[in-house]
């Protein structure tokens, strides 16, 4: 095998910082992946990972809120077990709920992008400091997103009509998802969410 | 569950990139025909492709059973109709094979998965993705994978934890509120001592990676999964 003789290029410690939790939401999310919560009426129990999709973006902003989840659709299909029911493998991807975890790193930057929306400029804010109708529309447009576009795959895949796709695929969930912005709205407003802007730790 | 099982198959001699090659492929073909002389053809292939890798078709089949669900159920949605005559059986019959389909490409994944350990996987990532974000995505795989049971016995706790209070008596929201902060609350402080621990292992864009080569083997794969793209167009 033949000597490397390059330079070793360091990982600036800012980076290394995101990366590491990134890294960890991620696998938080796929731990998540598994906890079913009963809700009360016929809607079936909640899963948390469009939470920790929240979370993301909330947390880690646009970018690494978005790495966050393009690692999560990576590590599940090279076969780690983080997707649902323990599920990994590319064909998830393709499968019927490739809609919605394809629509996760974009949910995951649209709320990072109008959460933090001077990133750029001012790093990323504390997400208790953005005024709640904000983290509100924020949320609720990254729902609509991951719906969206997984009754939009699910209807083209399984040759589905819209409505037919939206009342398999959308309606059920709709209470699980109105409890999870509650739980996320929640846990903004109590500011115990960690932070991690560019200049300061937690 | 499935997960890698070493073994000396011919699968497990492939170059992870090939398989993947293969698998998109495949995908690709799946996803634009849905006529039965095809889908018996893709069977065909996916029966091969499983054997390659020696996978129990029956294990795979219990193992994406909660997938199931939706595909057995939209076929009977497709068929319903909101007005006379009520069910529509070509409808249902479409989504069926469409249905059928996904099954197909789900159980063609369950080779690679079988046949690939994760560091071969993180190593053809950081070969193929250029850049930064391939360095980052494959030690990130590697990381996902290491740290998976950690966190896992971490939620398991919390949940103990909040049962043994009756947490469990509380508001759906409350719940799912306390899991996320404390999961969060413990994996950043894990990240933070992770992110040390790799700066003082000279954490370096340009890492020596795991070693990976493509063999004689390759190149029929890497054929097959052309030809299998091709056919997309057919």
């Amino acid at each position: 095998m033949e000597t490397d003789q390059r330079q070793v290029e360091l990982v600036d410690a800012t980076v290394a910082s995101q990366f590491a939790r990134a890294a960890l939401l991620t696998v938080l999310l796929g731990a998540a992946a598994q906890i079913a919560i009963p809700i009360p009426g016929p809607s079936p129990p909640i899963t948390l990972q469009v939470l920790f999709v929240f979370l993301a973006g909330l947390i880690l902003g646009p970018i690494w809120g978005s790495f966050s989840m393009i690692l999560y659709l990576t590590a599940g299909a090279i076969g780690v077990p983080i997707f649902a029911n323990f599920g990994s493998g590319i064909g998830i991807l393709f499968g019927q709920s490739g809609g919605y975890l394809w629509s996760y790193p974009l949910a995951a930057a649209l709320i990072g992008l109008l959460v933090h929306r001077d990133y750029r400029s001012h790093g990323l804010r504390d997400p208790a400091t953005a005024s709640i109708s904000l983290v509100v529309a924020a949320l609720v447009a990254g729902t609509i997103l991951i719906y969206g576009m997984g009754a939009a795959y699910m209807a083209m895949l399984l040759e589905l009509t819209a409505w037919q796709a939206i009342t398999a695929a959308v309606i059920p969930f709709i209470p699980g998802e109105i409890v999870k912005i509650i739980a996320a709205v929640a846990l903004v407003r109590s500011g115990r969410l960690p932070t991690v802007g560019h200049q300061s730790g937690r | 569950m499935l997960t890698y099982e070493p073994d000396d198959t011919l699968a497990h001699r492939l170059d992870p990139r090939s398989k993947v090659a293969i698998q998109i492929g495949f995908a690709a073909t799946a996803l634009s025909h849905t006529a039965p002389r095809a889908l018996a053809v893709l069977t065909l292939v996916m029966l091969m492709i499983l054997a390659t890798a020696r996978v129990s078709l029956l294990q795979t089949l219990y193992a994406y059973r909660f997938a199931f669900v939706f595909l057995g159920g939209a076929p009977l949605l497709a068929s319903i109709t909101l007005g006379p005559p009520w069910v529509d059986l070509s409808a249902g019959v479409d989504s069926l094979l469409a249905s059928y389909r996904v099954l197909l490409i789900l159980l063609v994944s369950a080779a690679y998965i079988r046949s690939t350990r994760v560091r071969d996987s993180r190593a053809a990532i950081q070969r193929t993705i250029p850049g930064k974000p391939g360095q980052l995505l494959g030690i990130g795989v590697a990381l996902v994978f290491r740290f998976l049971p950690v966190l896992r016995a971490d939620v398991k706790t919390i949940r103990d934890a909040m049962a043994a209070r009756l947490g469990t008596e509380r508001a759906a929201h409350e719940r799912a509120g306390t899991v996320a902060l404390l999961g969060l609350e413990r994996a950043f402080d894990r990240a933070d001592r992770l992110s040390l621990a790799l700066q003082a292992r000279c954490f370096a864009w340009n890492p020596t990676l795991p070693p990976l080569s493509f063999s004689r083997l390759d190149a029929p794969a890497l054929g097959i999964a052309i030809v299998l793209a091709l056919s997309a167009l057919l």
